[in-house]
């Protein structure tokens, strides 16, 4: 594995994860979904394309995507997918360094089989 | 049953949708396993594929089923169970594009599940209880 696979990941994995964050923040202001109704569906969606963070949220996911598939042009699928997963573990060391958050047992032995996983989807 | 609906859609549109754009970006770039052959001119020729077309809009699709369930159910309960789908999609790698997976990567994409779900499901801290460490009480009700 080269380090242009490696650093295609590592932009993958932190643009999605900016991403999700953003979008989370964005869709919760919206209110539960109780209507699949094409009209009221069509509302959610022009309420939502004036929310900012659900816009960065989209940009950062349209640079995960891009760099997704980039990546997808050389490498197995059945690698790049769960490697991706290193997402998990970017965000508990950021909440715990960053946020100052309390990351109890279960998290950590949680952190540490997608650790794990990660290695063996990485070995040859 | 709403929200079992919602998420099963939404692990088949994402696991199948990488399905296509793997078979479209392989076909693009002629299927060299050298990131060197790799141009940006063929994410533009990529924009022409069907395969990358079929695969965009069943992540849209995924995107949607995502976020109108992320407006009633928790996060820390819907990546969890999303998480299934890095079972799924190398399943379909090695079914559909061929991949030959070996048992230490199906070892590897087994931990991680486990990993995932330990992470999310582990609810001690009171205020931060989920993957991204999102306040809870920001919600602008509780259901």
């Amino acid at each position: 594995m080269d380090a242009v696979t490696l650093l295609m990941i590592a932009v993958i994995v932190l643009s999605n994860a900016a991403g999700d964050v953003l979008i989370t923040r964005g869709m919760k202001k919206m209110g539960e979904v109780s209507s699949f109704h094409p009209y009221h569906l069509f509302q959610l969606g022009r309420r939502v394309l004036h929310n900012r963070d659900f816009l960065m949220g989209v940009f950062c996911l349209a640079i995960s995507f891009f760099a997704f598939i980039s990546v997808l042009a050389w490498a197995e699928m059945s690698f790049v997918v769960p490697a991706t997963s290193v997402v998990y573990v970017v965000t508990v060391l950021g909440a715990k360094f960053f946020l100052k958050e309390q990351i109890d047992k279960r998290r950590w032995a949680g952190t540490f089989l997608v650790c794990v996983g990660v290695v063996l989807i990485c070995l040859p | 049953m709403k929200t079992a609906i919602v998420l099963t859609v939404a692990i088949l549109a994402q696991s199948i949708g990488n399905v296509a754009l793997s078979k479209g970006m392989k076909l693009v770039s002629g299927g060299s396993s050298d990131s060197a052959d790799f141009s940006l001119i063929m994410l533009l020729e990529a924009m022409q594929s069907p395969f990358i077309w079929t695969g965009i809009l069943l992540l849209i699709l995924f995107f949607v089923m995502f976020t109108v369930s992320l407006t009633w159910a928790d996060l820390s309960f819907v990546v969890p169970v999303i998480s299934l789908s890095y079972i799924v999609n190398v399943a379909l790698a090695h079914q559909f594009l061929g991949e030959s997976v070996s048992e230490t990567r199906w070892a590897g994409t087994l931990l991680i599940c486990l990993g995932v779900i330990l992470v999310t499901k582990s609810g001690n801290t009171p205020k931060h209880n989920n993957a991204y460490g999102l306040n809870q009480e920001t919600r602008p009700y509780q259901t």
